[in-house]
């Protein structure tokens, strides 16, 4: 200690504290990287004392209320007392070597700092989507409702870069979180399934997580997260809702007027603009609505950037042209331009509302998301296309083209048994004991549990409206006025059974990430 | 309107408030909140005493960040201290001073406030004595204020009936110190837990409690260091040891006797240190005789081979700490058990040394202060009440008449309230703590405190007791007045002025003084031109000087400079002492050797039984503060912990029929708590639960008992017969009687521990 010493102006940056550890220090000791090497976060859980220091350091150091919280400390147990072991995970960012936050960002707005493989996110260009939230098998990513971006810890790289130590470790009294440097293919090639692992977290595999963990000695077998008793449901995501059924439903229409043109060509009556319009007014309406999720629906098309690596990117642009091709579509059909020019855009419009729908259910297809992660997915969003044959069913009733009707029914009937197959599935496989059983099994009880009623909605409505009213409008297809109203309300059945599906579907997502805390759970 | 479209668009991502920007003295913090000055301070939560940085923007607290040159926390904080800025601001604060006009609270001018309570103070001293009015202070104060609260409670209002919240504390602490060693004052040092080969962590919940001590801990980097954890709850602390010894609920005594007993009987004691050092080692002997191994096996419930482990300890390493806190103070025999601790480490001679001996460690930030100089469990400078020659010795330093002096300590925190119950006392001031949730059998205290002709609380909050008071004197907090804090370690360090006090509120010192001129004469006799706590220290600079805990060497500047000063510092210890109890400093009784006490187990006066089968246990955790006025408007904190649980193993919670999340009800002879939050964990026994005491929504001091240490006083909140209620299960669990061998040993001594429980407390 310096004599006389000035307070308080003098600085405490280069001020070393005797704690034998980085932590209390405003500065660190870290040797300079070398070629291949990284920073990482070290935590040595038979330090922590749980004391919560760096979460509270952590909203001090960037400003956050205490809502947005970038670390996060889980607590878990086992053994059987007094052998009782308690297990304290403080987690930030892991500053995966592949981050799965960076690889689905359809803005691009993550970057992977060269130099020390910090994992930040650029605010400036985030559009709000959230789509980070769910690819971080970590739950990293929080968004920030004021901001209206999502934030995320940046291992205070603005303090590393001046050789200052992050909040998190200069506040741990027990010195349990370090900064180290990590050479990335050791790390991959050798240590990473050794010790970058801890109870409750996903595989590391995964993103190649790079934070090391210390582990106490005999841990028990199993343990329990101490936030076990929180389950709530995830954010519906109502906008979600609409957009993807309503794009869908578009899908299966096109496919009707496309296989109604080609019919056309074999002397069935022929298809027109007003059905052509038809088609394409739900993903004209679906589209824009998705915007509204979006923290910053001013850069909406921007969204599109990343078309490399994001499935949201793809799926953006795929449906945005999809939806404008549609409309070229009606131009045509509307100016009564030759037939087979109309007939190859139809094809061509297809085949890119196809590819749309593929890469929209391919967001979803995610290792963070166990419950979304299934082939079921894919299944079901294509499977509501049944949905687009009823409406052009109706639309021929109401247009007089009636013998497109019984055809349309029959497929859309087919179409409605495929979906209650795959509906069926869907729910049969979340229990299992295959991998993410604990998350799979969660998403069940939601599911069986939480929203029981909506579920036999879904259910009752889609063996009602896809099945048991179209046998009736097909017995009365010569009675016009009964099969119109059975055909209106067996419409309107399953477009709200579908829009139920797709709600049960966001909302009983139960995602990876750590264990919480027994009051706070996840603070996710 | 364009604004909100704007903002529903997304155009503004704040950056400019969540932005950092560099600091010359800390680096790159929040821009938002970057300070204009930063304020050497220490922080006023707990007793571990932590030198900290206060951050001032445009004259309100915004940061707070751990000095790095502070021996005590090396630039950490804890939770609290780490957001200590936002209790300052926090929307509990009594901005002004109030007075009760028909039935209600209503803001008011100091001279009223001021005026009213003087001419009841003087009406009830008048018509029933001066000691008709009880004062009930706190551990939460700077020092100089509490040598001033002190000085004008005893020689201005005249009343001896003055304790504070400190008995519900350290009390048991402070009286084994006495008993044992001639005074109070802790022995050793955080420095000696760097030091110590064997660290014994008794009753102490360090990693909630007082997490920064865990530093010094892991600096320890001995290849021999051993943790010992004694705690009959797995608490988080229990994960550092390196043996949990799981003792079972109170018995701790009956412990610390048995392994002296194992101590004697191996030979194992420092005979030389003993003899030259100690009293009573032939009675203690014979004494201990009553705890050989097997009996204390089967007390504590700790197998006998552990027993001759854990006394081994104090042989097989050079140096031995025993750090405690509540689970040992707040017990019916704290006291004793206190003294038993000490006993082991005086056979063995693990005392004044680097590494070794008895050690408490303190609650609140300034319980030490109040200790010292508060005019409670002794006259200032730990001179003995009744001692004429000390009393002499006072009068002479500060020139007051010898016989406004109090020559005994008047009643103790929980007498003070009996004696409102018997209508003795007429008038209660309380400063800055709040029964109404921290004392014990809630719903008594709240029927007696309504007794009261005249209660006054002066607070910085507006806690439940507040809520019920005639008048409050608004109180200036942590930040917004200076002055010094003793730690656990006898470091004072130094805390200055931040900011100023929020709204009309006045720091404790200003308002001790200035209320003191509504009396007449009493403001020139006892603070004659005192202006600022400054007066107030070098008062006690003098009447501290030669004792115990001397600060006549003492500076504010050089506490400034070390980072704190431990006392004793006069002239031969300029910088300070590290430890008492060195051949250089002798114990403080007449014959200047420390006492082997023969101490006495009790079982528990209410035992778990069928009506009431499960024994509760309570505590804290690390996100609250005491009775959570400090801490439930800081979200950061109060998300984390934002009410009780009940900590409940699985086998119980499996009969109940209970899970995690669940919510139950607790009841005891006195009352009844509902809707508790079950949290189901190993870390407690089948038999017993844990439930936080800070929350005055699940109250769970409306179940616990008014058992205290006849010695100090404290209450034995750790250990209450409960019975748990679920919805499944309403009538609860079933009393499963101990099978062991001594069990007709122990229904003996528990008739015999309730009659001399009563015959103490009838004395």
């Amino acid at each position: 200690m310096t004599e006389n010493m000035q307070t308080p102006l003098e600085s405490f940056i280069d001020y070393k504290a005797d704690t034998g550890s980085q932590c209390g220090n405003y500065s660190i000791d870290i040797p300079k990287l070398q070629e291949g090497e990284q920073y990482r976060f070290h935590f040595d859980a038979t330090a922590c004392v749980g004391c919560r220091c760096c979460e509270v350091a952590c909203n001090e150091q960037n400003n956050n209320p205490s809502d947005i919280k970038w670390r996060r400390v889980g607590e878990m147990e086992g053994g059987v007392f007094p052998a009782f072991t308690q297990l304290l995970n403080s987690m930030s960012c892991n500053h995966c070597v592949d981050p799965e936050c960076l690889k689905g960002c359809p803005t691009e707005s993550y970057i992977k700092i060269a130099e020390t493989g910090i994992v930040i996110h650029e605010d400036d260009t985030c559009i709000g989507c959230q789509y980070c939230t769910w690819n971080c098998p970590y739950g990293v990513p929080v968004y920030h409702e004021e901001r209206k971006i999502v934030t995320k810890c940046h291992m205070c790289h603005e303090r590393l870069d001046v050789g200052q130590s992050p909040a998190c470790v200069q506040s741990c009294p027990s010195g349990a979180i370090e900064i180290e440097a990590v050479n990335i293919k050791e790390w991959l090639e050798r240590d990473i399934d050794t010790q970058a692992n801890m109870p409750f977290l996903p595989d590391a595999r995964i993103t190649n997580s790079t934070t090391r963990y210390t582990l106490p000695e005999n841990m028990p077998d199993k343990m329990k997260e101490m936030d076990e008793h929180i389950l709530k449901p995830a954010h519906s995501e109502m906008p979600l809702v609409f957009m993807t059924v309503l794009t869908q439903i578009s899908l299966g229409g096109f496919l009707a007027l496309f296989l109604g043109d080609v019919m056309s060509l074999f002397g069935f009556e022929s298809t027109n603009w007003i059905m052509a319009l038809l088609v394409m007014m739900p993903a004209a309406i679906g589209l824009p609505l998705s915007a509204l999720h979006l923290g910053r629906p001013f850069l909406a098309l921007t969204a599109m950037k990343n078309i490399k690596t994001s499935w949201l990117s793809r799926e953006a642009l795929a449906l945005g042209v999809f939806t404008s091709l549609m409309s070229v579509v009606v131009a045509l059909y509307f100016l009564e331009l030759p037939h087979a020019l109309i007939l190859a855009l139809e094809a061509i419009t297809l085949a890119v509302g196809i590819y749309g729908i593929y890469a929209q259910s391919m967001i979803y297809r995610i290792r963070a998301r166990p419950s979304w992660n299934r082939r079921t997915t894919n299944m079901k969003f294509f499977g509501v296309a049944y949905v687009g044959a009823f409406m052009m069913g109706l639309a021929g009733l109401i247009l007089g083209v009636t013998d497109a009707v019984l055809p349309l029914i029959s497929l859309g009937m087919v179409g409605a048994m495929a979906q209650l197959f795959f509906s069926y599935e869907d729910a049969r496989t979340l229990d299992t004991t295959a991998q993410n059983e604990y998350q799979l099994k969660r998403s069940s009880r939601l599911l069986n549990e939480n929203f029981k009623n909506i579920k036999l909605f879904r259910f009752v409505s889609l063996l009602a409206g896809g099945i048991f009213l179209p046998l009736l409008v097909i017995v009365f297809i010569h009675s016009t006025s009964i099969a119109f109203m059975a055909l209106l309300f067996s419409f309107i059945l399953i477009v709200a059974s579908e829009l139920s599906d797709r709600f049960l579907f966001y909302s009983t997502v139960v995602p990876l990430g750590m264990a919480g805390g027994f009051f706070v759970g996840k603070q996710r | 309107m364009i604004n909100k479209l704007k903002d529903f668009l997304g155009f503004d991502i704040k950056a400019e408030k969540y932005k950092l920007s560099s600091d010359p003295v800390f680096g790159m913090i929040s821009d938002a909140n970057k300070p204009d000055k930063w304020v050497f301070s220490t922080c006023g939560y707990c007793g571990v005493g932590c030198g900290l940085y206060i951050g001032v923007k445009d004259g309100k607290a915004v940061y707070t960040k751990g000095n790095p040159k502070h021996f005590v926390n090396m630039g950490t904080l804890c939770p609290k201290g780490l957001s200590e800025h936002q209790m300052i601001n926090s929307p509990e604060r009594i901005t002004t001073p109030h007075v009760r006009k028909n039935g209600k609270l209503t803001p008011t001018s100091w001279d009223e406030a001021f005026s009213k309570t003087a001419d009841e103070f003087k009406r009830i001293a008048k018509e029933h004595g001066e000691k008709a009015v009880g004062v009930i202070s706190t551990g939460q104060l700077l020092t100089e204020e509490f040598y001033t609260l002190g000085k004008f409670v005893q020689l201005g209002l005249g009343t001896n009936n003055y304790d504070g919240n400190t008995t519900l504390c350290m009390a048991s602490a402070v009286m084994g110190y006495k008993q044992s060693l001639g005074s109070d004052g802790p022995v050793g040092s955080y420095e000696d837990f760097e030091k110590a080969d064997t660290i014994f962590l008794i009753g102490a919940n360090i990693a909630d409690n007082h997490p920064i001590l865990t530093l010094h801990i892991n600096k320890n980097k001995k290849p021999n260091k051993k943790v010992i954890v004694i705690d009959p709850r797995a608490s988080k602390t229990s994960q550092m040891a390196d043996i949990f010894v799981p003792i079972k609920p109170r018995t701790d005594l009956a412990l610390f006797n048995g392994l002296a007993y194992i101590v004697i009987e191996q030979g194992w004691e420092n005979e030389g240190y003993m003899l030259a050092n100690t009293n009573g080692y032939k009675e203690l002997k014979k004494h201990l005789q009553n705890y050989p191994p097997q009996e204390v096996a089967n007390i504590t419930g700790i197998d006998v081979k552990t027993l001759y482990e854990l006394a081994r300890q104090f042989v097989a390493q050079d140096s031995v700490l025993s750090a405690w806190t509540m689970g040992v103070n707040q017990s019916f025999m704290g006291t004793d058990t206190v003294s038993a601790i000490i006993n082991l480490h005086l056979l063995t001679g693990q005392i004044g040394r680097e590494g070794a001996g008895p050690f408490s460690i303190t609650g609140q930030c300034n319980a030490m202060g109040t200790r010292e100089t508060g005019f409670t469990s002794s006259l200032p400078g730990y001179r003995n009440f009744g001692d004429t020659q000390a009393l002499q010795e006072y009068a002479n330093i500060v020139n007051v008449p010898e016989e406004i002096i109090p020559t005994a300590r008047g009643y103790k925190y929980a007498e003070i309230i009996d004696a409102i119950d018997r209508g003795e006392i007429k008038a209660l001031w309380i400063v800055a703590t709040n029964p109404l949730v921290s004392f014990v059998n809630q719903e008594k205290l709240r029927k007696t405190l309504a007794k009261l002709d005249l209660l006054v609380v002066q607070d910085a909050f507006l806690g439940d007791t507040a809520q019920i008071a005639d008048v409050i004197f608004s109180a200036a907090t942590w930040g917004e007045k200076e002055g010094t804090y003793t730690n656990s370690e006898r470091r004072c360090n130094r805390a200055n002025k931040a900011v100023e006090p929020i709204g009309e509120a006045k720091s404790d010192f200003d308002i001790v003084v200035e209320f003191s001129k509504y009396f007449d004469g009493v403001n020139e006799m006892l603070f004659p031109s005192w202006k600022n706590p400054k007066d107030a220290f070098d008062e006690w600079k003098k009447v501290s000087k030669d004792q115990l805990c001397d600060y006549s060497g003492m500076s504010y500047e050089l506490m400034e400079e070390l980072g704190g000063v431990q006392w004793p510092c006069n002239e031969e210890n300029p910088k300070g002492s590290k430890r008492l109890y060195t051949p250089e400093i002798p114990f403080r009784t007449k014959d200047k050797k420390a006492k082997l006490l023969c101490l006495d187990w009790f079982p528990m006066a209410e035992p778990a039984c069928a009506e009431f089968p499960v024994i509760l246990n309570t505590g804290r955790t690390v996100e609250q503060w005491h009775t959570r006025t400090k801490t439930r408007s800081i979200d950061i904190l109060n998300d984390l912990a934002p009410e009780a649980w009940v900590d409940i193993n699985p086998e119980d919670a499996k009969k109940l029929k209970v899970k995690s999340g669940d919510r139950m009800s607790l009841s005891s002879p006195r009352g009844r708590v509902n809707d508790v939050v079950v949290r189901v964990t190993q870390s407690v026994a089948p038999g017993n639960v844990f439930v936080p005491f800070h929350f005055n929504t699940q109250l769970v001091n409306a179940l616990t008992n008014e058992s205290f240490c006849p010695k100090s006083g404290e209450p034995n909140y750790k250990q209450t017969a409960i019975q748990l209620h679920s919805s499944e299960v309403p009538d609860g669990l079933e009393f499963i009687k101990d099978e062991i061998s001594g069990a007709i040993a122990h229904v003996k001594t528990a008739y015999e521990g309730v009659r001399v429980q009563e015959k103490e407390r009838t004395v």
